[in-house]
């Protein structure tokens, strides 16, 4: 197995430098290069998605495959480009030299969006937020609009959370108990002002049509969104947003984030 | 990190002895109330004691803890969606109910002295009936025959019984956790969660078994000290 294995490894490095060598000599004829990272994509029949391990966006299930709310989007946008998704682990690190040395096509990983990372990638719009949401009574939440505006308040946080985090690092008054859904309990009974929760959480367990209708978000913390990375100047890119639109038309992304209980961006 | 860790049990370990202590102080009296109720001649009070003993001894304490610490606010927060002009309503509205720590003794001394309730019951009704009427033919009252024949025997009986029910609250101090009063039991399980340490966990059980053993010395000590009572 090791034997066949090496073999292989030797027959795609050999394959890799004669590609190499391909293209630093000019081709005589414009076919021969492909004429976009997209067109490059398609012609190999294969969109390499570098990933690690990171629940819920993608993670190994049982069997030993890629699975998770990126996994299966990268594979619904795969087929809707006419390709297999292949997924390869990467050092998250390095993300950006995978990139331009083609060892993968895309980052697709949960990737938070930051000024830093636009500049080495072309990154997709946003497609699922993620975010800590200050949660009190309705009739008061208007009046807490701003991070500033809740520093006198108590909170109820669960113990461990990033809610408890930023409370501790803001020097917010709080009690860290055990669920998230202990702090909701502690809000609706009085005994905090307010609390900090996953804005999942909150999206699904607060306002209209639930258990906490007289509950309602106040500030949103640490926003971060997450976003796909492709090569700088890709077309692949602006594909993939055209294809998630149409993925969010038709209603697959909403299954996905109601199964991974994500909350999208559209 | 040992250090760390036993500090932080030992803090914890401090809370768990204060609910200890004040859930006896306040749950033997009260038992002796409640005792007394589920005896009465009286048909009201007797139904009211057995249905709240049976209402206690029939649901669990960790529930108990939350009706009594969640209760109150999530009655007045729907009393304050009725918006109604009904004074009764609107005092409603007010209730903010008990803090943390008020909320765990209440439930735990009601708790606690519906089970010693029961436990004195049984020891004052196996005096038998012939003590009473000897008392009686010596000319002494109802409450004289109670303090100085009929209780200090039972004292001597309900021991064993009472001794099982105070290590048993040992340990039920754990429970407090669900409302967010860090005794022994949370100080070391957000060892697991912080940390990723199991033998804080296991450490704090060797807390609860050093008390309970001073405890049984304890009890043992009284039950030798109540032998010159031969019954």
């Amino acid at each position: 197995m090791k034997k066949i294995l090496a073999l292989l490894m030797a027959l795609t490095m050999v394959f890799c430098f004669a590609a190499c060598g391909g293209n630093e000599t000019p081709a005589p004829n414009g076919d021969e290069q492909p004429a976009s990272d997209l067109a490059y994509i398609q012609d190999k029949g294969t969109l390499i998605v570098g990933v690690t391990p990171y629940a819920p966006m993608d993670f190994l299930d049982e069997n030993g495959e890629w699975t998770g709310f990126d996994a299966e989007y990268a594979r619904a946008v795969a087929a809707k480009l006419n390709v297999e998704a292949e997924f390869i682990e990467i050092d998250w690190d390095n993300k950006v030299y995978e990139l331009e040395s083609k060892n993968i096509d895309v980052v697709w990983n949960g990737m938070t969006i930051t000024d830093g990372l636009k500049k080495q990638m072309a990154i997709t719009d946003p497609y699922v937020q993620n975010a800590q949401v200050v949660v009190m009574r309705a009739d008061k939440a208007a009046e807490y609009a701003t991070a500033e505006s809740i520093v006198d308040l108590t909170f109820a946080v669960e113990s461990g959370s990033a809610g408890e985090s930023y409370a501790k690092d803001n020097g917010l008054t709080y009690t860290g108990l055990q669920y998230q859904s202990d702090a909701l309990l502690e809000v609706e009974a009085g005994k905090a002002d307010a609390c900090i929760i996953d804005i999942t959480m909150a999206n699904s367990m607060t306002g209209e049509g639930t258990s906490y209708d007289d509950l309602a978000q106040a500030v949103v913390l640490n926003e971060e969104f997450y976003g796909v990375g492709c090569r700088v100047d890709s077309d692949l890119c602006a594909k993939i947003n055209e294809i998630t639109d149409e993925l969010i038309a038709d209603g697959t992304l909403d299954l996905l984030a109601e199964k991974y209980e994500l909350t999208l961006v559209k | 990190m040992f250090w760390t860790v036993t500090s932080s049990l030992l803090e914890g370990f401090a809370k768990t002895v204060e609910i200890f202590g004040l859930t006896l102080l306040f749950a033997i009296p009260l038992g002796l109330v409640i005792a007394f109720g589920s005896m009465s001649r009286i048909a009201p009070i007797k139904w009211v004691s057995k249905t709240l003993v049976w209402i206690i001894r029939g649901t669990p304490l960790l529930l108990q803890l939350i009706v009594v610490f969640y209760g109150p606010g999530l009655i007045a927060a729907a009393a304050q969606d009725l918006n109604s002009s009904n004074a009764i309503i609107q005092w409603v509205a007010t209730w903010t109910g008990f803090d943390r720590f008020t909320a765990v003794i209440v439930a735990f001394v009601i708790n606690y002295a519906c089970y010693f309730s029961e436990i004195y019951r049984g020891g004052i009704e196996s005096i038998s009936k012939g003590q009473y009427e000897a008392c009686q033919v010596l000319g002494m009252t109802k409450t004289q025959t109670f303090f100085r024949v009929i209780l200090f025997q039972v004292i001597k009986r309900i021991i064993p019984p009472m001794g099982n029910e105070i290590i048993t609250l040992v340990k039920d101090t754990s429970l407090a956790r669900t409302i967010a009063v860090y005794e022994i039991v949370w100080n070391a399980q957000s060892f697991i969660k912080f940390n990723g340490l199991l033998w804080p966990l296991l450490y704090s059980g060797l807390f609860y078994l050093i008390f309970s053993g001073l405890l049984t010395v304890v009890f043992g000590k009284i039950e030798k000290k109540m032998d010159y009572f031969k019954s």
